[in-house]
């Protein structure tokens, strides 16, 4: 599912650079479009995200989850739990689909089940994006939240600085 | 007679012939007892373990101080929605499982235990039971309280600690036995035996569902899903206080194929 926007995400904004291209070769001319490209500076935001997420499918000792995120960024998110308990942790993939683009992290976490909820904390990378966050990255962001044993519901935050 | 004993006996006859004290040497034997309910690959089951404890030459064993169970590898602990509430051990020690919710409950036993003292020496404790309490360093924590009757007339809290494993390495259920006292100032008295299951089987759990209390079965650890050769291995090691420990093993076999 998460591929599946992923690649839509990919094609929509292929589809706007060649029609950016296209566009920047009729209306400028030969001479300005030959102009070395303007280098985008890169901009950091302060990251404060939460996450609602409800269980699609788990398989021995993953997790996989779909939700909605909300905070500095919104949009769609999905993250595939591993819980790798002889160490007492978790290693997550997780993926948000805000509105023009995508972001991909990896993280870890410890992992301890407290009555209803098993809870989880630890830090998160951001390794890729695509689209407007193209760009994107960042390193140790804090990476919190609590599975609902009883329905395996996730509520994640994930929180630091973002460069995009 | 498991191999670990055979050498302590062995190393034990080796150092009374060459004239030192066996200060480690095994004293008791210990057979171990393991089932999942049901036996089958990846389903929730409910883990039965028990042991009997023997003294050397047929006497009262030396009283148990702990014991740490070694599970196998592969069991799945995510999938389980046993002991969703916590229970408080100062809460049971106070009011006995009247303190504690009905989420916490984990599982059940009973014991023999020998006194130290009169003809009729043997005594069932009947009711033992095992419930989650606080987690510490991540780990589950499981309580147990035994409800002594006469002459064990006590009410005895104690724990052990879950380290899960994963589907490579086996977990281990670690577990301080107290002192039971037989009488006021009297000596400890020594477990025989026991038996004793984590996992749904005789447990109801409640919750709120649109404003009602709706009942329902917890769901148990998770078979490993697949069976290695000889079966689901478990070990078990008791420390006594004398000062010997005993390592015992138990195979769950492969369920049979259909």
């Amino acid at each position: 599912m998460s591929r599946r926007s992923g690649s839509a995400a990919a094609q929509m904004v292929c589809a706007c650079i060649s029609i950016c291209v296209l566009a920047g070769g009729g209306l400028l001319g030969s001479a300005q479009a030959a102009a070395a490209p303007v280098a985008r500076s890169a901009r950091t935001l302060s990251l404060s995200e939460t996450g609602h997420l409800h269980l699609t499918s788990k398989h021995g000792f993953t997790l996989n989850e779909q939700g909605s995120a909300s905070g500095t960024i919104r949009g769609t998110i999905y993250i595939h739990l591993h819980i790798a308990n002889n160490h007492g942790g978790v290693t997550a993939e997780v993926n948000i689909y805000p509105q023009g683009g995508s972001l991909t992290g990896y993280g870890s976490a410890s992992y301890a089940v407290d009555g209803a909820e098993a809870v989880f904390s630890g830090k998160l990378s951001i390794t890729r994006g695509t689209g407007s966050y193209a760009n994107a990255h960042a390193s140790s962001l804090k990476f919190t939240g609590a599975i609902l044993r009883r329905t395996d519901a996730v509520t994640v935050q994930l929180s630091g600085s973002l460069s995009v | 007679m498991a191999i670990s004993a055979r050498l302590a006996i062995l190393g034990a006859a080796l150092l009374a012939l060459a004239g030192l004290p066996a200060t480690a040497g095994a004293a008791e034997t210990v057979t171990l007892h393991t089932s999942f309910s049901p036996d089958r690959l990846g389903a929730s089951t409910t883990i039965g373990f028990g042991f009997d404890i023997a003294g050397s030459s047929g006497g009262v064993p030396s009283p148990l101080e702990s014991v740490s169970l070694h599970l196998p590898a592969g069991i799945n602990y995510l999938s389980t929605t046993l002991g969703l509430a916590i229970c408080q051990p100062a809460a049971l020690a106070a009011d006995g499982l009247a303190g504690c919710p009905p989420n916490s409950r984990l599982g059940q036993g009973s014991a023999y235990v020998e006194v130290p003292f009169g003809l009729s020496t043997g005594r069932e404790i009947p009711d033992i039971q095992a419930l989650m309490g606080p987690p510490h360093d991540g780990n589950i924590v499981v309580l147990f309280y035994a409800n002594g009757q006469e002459p064990v007339d006590a009410q005895i809290v104690f724990q052990g600690e879950l380290i899960a494993g994963s589907q490579t390495l086996g977990g281990s259920l670690t577990m301080a036995v107290p002192l039971i006292p037989s009488v006021a100032g009297g000596p400890p008295v020594s477990i025989v035996r026991v038996n004793a299951t984590i996992g749904p089987a005789g447990l109801t759990y409640y919750e709120r569902v649109h404003g009602r209390t709706v009942s329902f079965h917890p769901i148990g650890v998770s078979v490993p899903q697949r069976c290695p050769r000889g079966g689901f291995a478990f070990s078990g090691q008791f420390s006594f206080q004398d000062g010997t420990s005993v390592i015992a093993r138990s195979n769950v076999p492969c369920p049979r194929r259909r």
